[in-house]
């Protein structure tokens, strides 16, 4: 009699392992086991750097200059430091502002793009897309002839008589800002056409039928409809932004100084692999939690919950 | 006729990868039977050209050993090598100095001798002693003051430099803090000029907060002769064989001096690493032979260290001569540096 208790012990097992894997009954497709690989990728590739990093920071192995008094004498350096929270205020506002603009110069185009591009709707994405092609570096280096001392725009201003004296442009803070919308607005354009494309029309229709005005039409159907595009593209761009350090090396005459330009000085020149891994990681955490009160903004003004 | 089955496809896919993941995988058979191969480190561009058509042609030549090349910088190759000791990724390492101290302070590099290094004889003691003896100087640059033709009166020294900025004679171009030389190109060669020493960096910070107003900073090696033809800046910080290879390329309105004090030194180390193999002895007797180095100094315009090499005629007016530079205590720069910069980053926030 046990040999006949034990056969439908076996399915059981087997039906509870595929539950686990996700397999469905025997036979059927089996979509989490192709998600390993994935996994396995992200686990190595980006999982197991993270902790490294964490372990590097509260390493106890000194450089050149002489180890660390604590594990945790870097974190308490960052936060407790009122420069390097300086520092960190700063990278969290210029993203904010970079990914603002982008913002309000990202949307008229997509709507653009979507609403009115007609035929030349391939083109404008190509000319949109385009640039990314390019270096950025490049791309920066544009800038700064364009906006050097003997450059295009200040020969143009004093040729016009406008100024006597070349501008400065190169040295503040505004065209890092400049330089880092236009290297990310690409981003936010595309988040919001497709959102924009998943409109139904009939909606907007509707409003106008009832007496809505274009813009309250706008303010009150369309933008919240796109709310979702938007906090993708604010997401990508302020993530973008905040880990961003080429453009502010090249822009700006160091005017502006953020966490990802320090982890750069601390890895090529002070070799202080500690200090650099908790500036990454205080970096990390605070993007997170600026993602988290981003997301949570927006869904209370009507994102849709997946 | 075999079939060609996705089996078949994963089996030989599977010794490929067995093969080239073996210690001396997919080497040459020639390589194999000599067990003579080396792998040699370059900077990218012109250098990586120098490396591979210079001195290991003349090394390949000599001792029929093959040397692959490895492009990349320093910081990485020194993380390779302290991954690995035991068995070491790369045989000779081309540093920057503050690096190749700490190499040979911290076991990475060996110690070179004549008899294992033979041109070594012919080398002056300051380019092995500037190392601690833990490699040697292959070629290097003096960091004077490059400026274009539209200044008519250029600054003769870094004093009169200092005063000219401040004044507002000229716009300058200064290294910031994410230039790895900033501390001995910048720092402590103001520093030095002003009266202050590596102790002693007050002079320098004051210096540079000063000429803030009319400067502006560049991080990358490139960035002076853009600024300089922009009209960004007129009078810059910079290297004499860069100076010279940017006029040779037909900007010949750009100059150089090499200041009254000396313009700074800073060489390219060439290092055995430890547990490399012995064959990178030779490589490095290669690096400082006379011939190849005289073929080196013709492309980069830099300096090299073989006291037998003669120089044409049109290189001598160009590279300044060792005796004329000033050696930053790069010991002590290295360790001094991390406060440095973190003293910039408060005070001069550029």
């Amino acid at each position: 009699m046990k040999a006949d208790v034990e056969p439908p012990a076996c399915p059981k097992r087997g039906a509870r392992l595929r539950r686990v894997l996700g397999l469905g009954p025997a036979g059927a497709a089996v979509p989490l086991i192709w998600v390993l690989p994935a996994v396995a990728f992200m686990a190595i590739f980006f999982v197991a750097p993270l902790v490294d990093n964490v372990a590097r920071s509260l390493s106890l192995a000194g450089g050149f200059s002489g180890a660390p008094t604590s594990a945790l004498a870097a974190y308490a350096k960052l936060l407790g430091d009122p420069y390097y929270l300086e520092v960190l205020v700063t990278t969290l506002v210029f993203s904010l502002v970079v990914t603002a603009i982008s913002l309000v110069a990202g949307y008229p185009v997509a709507y653009f793009l979507v609403r009115k591009s007609g035929r030349y709707y391939s083109l404008i994405v190509f000319l949109l897309v385009a640039p990314l092609l390019t270096s950025i570096i490049m791309r920066t280096f544009g800038w700064r002839v364009l906006l050097a001392r003997r450059g295009f725009v200040n020969s143009i201003l004093m040729d016009l008589g406008i100024i006597d004296v070349p501008i400065n442009f190169l040295s503040g803070p505004g065209v890092a800002v400049a330089g880092l919308v236009h290297v990310l607005v690409p981003f936010m354009v595309l988040a919001i056409a497709s959102s924009l494309q998943g409109i139904d029309r009939q909606l907007e229709e509707s409003a106008q039928i009832l007496g809505a005005s274009r813009m309250r039409t706008f303010f009150h159907i369309t933008l919240p409809l796109t709310l979702d595009g938007i906090g993708t593209g604010f997401i990508l761009v302020f993530m973008l932004a905040n880990g961003s350090f080429v453009t502010l090396l090249l822009l700006g005459g160091g005017s502006i100084q953020t966490l990802p330009l320090l982890i750069y000085q601390q890895f090529t020149i002070t070799r202080d692999f500690n200090l650099a891994g908790a500036m990454s990681n205080v970096l990390l955490i605070s993007a997170l939690i600026c993602l988290v009160l981003q997301l949570r903004i927006l869904k209370r003004r009507g994102v849709k919950g997946k | 006729m075999s079939k060609f089955t996705r089996r078949t496809i994963l089996k030989v896919g599977g010794i490929g990868a067995l093969a080239a993941g073996m210690p001396g995988g997919l080497v040459s058979p020639r390589a194999l039977a000599e067990g003579q191969r080396i792998t040699v480190t370059a900077f990218g561009g012109i250098w990586e050209k120098m490396i591979r058509e210079v001195m290991v042609a003349d090394y390949e030549k000599r001792t029929g050993n093959e040397a692959s090349v490895l492009i990349g910088g320093p910081q990485q190759w020194m993380a390779q090598i302290e991954s690995n000791r035991e068995n070491p990724p790369i045989d000779v390492l081309m540093n920057t100095i503050d690096l190749a101290l700490i190499a040979g302070r911290t076991g990475l590099a060996e110690p070179l001798t004549v008899d294992k290094v033979s041109n070594l004889a012919d080398v002056p003691q300051p380019f092995i002693d500037i190392v601690e003896g833990y490699g040697v100087l292959f070629t290097y640059g003096a960091w004077g003051l490059a400026y274009h033709e539209r200044v008519k009166n250029p600054p003769k020294s870094f004093a009169e430099f200092v005063e000219g900025t401040i004044a507002g004679k000229w716009r300058a171009a200064l290294p910031n803090a994410g230039y790895t030389g900033t501390p001995q190109i910048l720092i402590w060669s103001l520093a030095d000029a002003l009266g202050g020493s590596v102790d002693n960096v007050d002079p320098a910070f004051e210096a540079i907060q000063k000429m803030k107003p009319n400067s502006v900073f560049w991080t990358g090696i490139s960035d002076p002769l853009i600024q300089l033809e922009t009209g960004e800046a007129d009078v810059a910080i910079y290297v004499d064989g860069r100076t010279w290879a940017h006029y040779d390329s037909g900007a010949t309105w750009i100059r150089y001096i090499n200041p009254e004090e000396g313009g700074v030194m800073q060489p390219a180390i060439a290092q055995k690493v430890k547990n490399g193999s012995d064959a990178a002895w030779e490589y490095i007797n290669s690096l400082l032979s006379p011939g190849p180095q005289a073929e080196v100094a013709e492309r980069l315009n830099y300096g090299l260290s073989n006291s037998k090499l003669q120089y044409s005629d049109k290189l001598k007016e160009r590279i300044t001569p060792w005796e004329k530079t000033r050696f930053p205590p790069f010991e002590k720069t290295g360790t001094a540096q991390r406060e440095w910069i973190e003293r910039w980053n408060r005070e001069i926030r550029a």
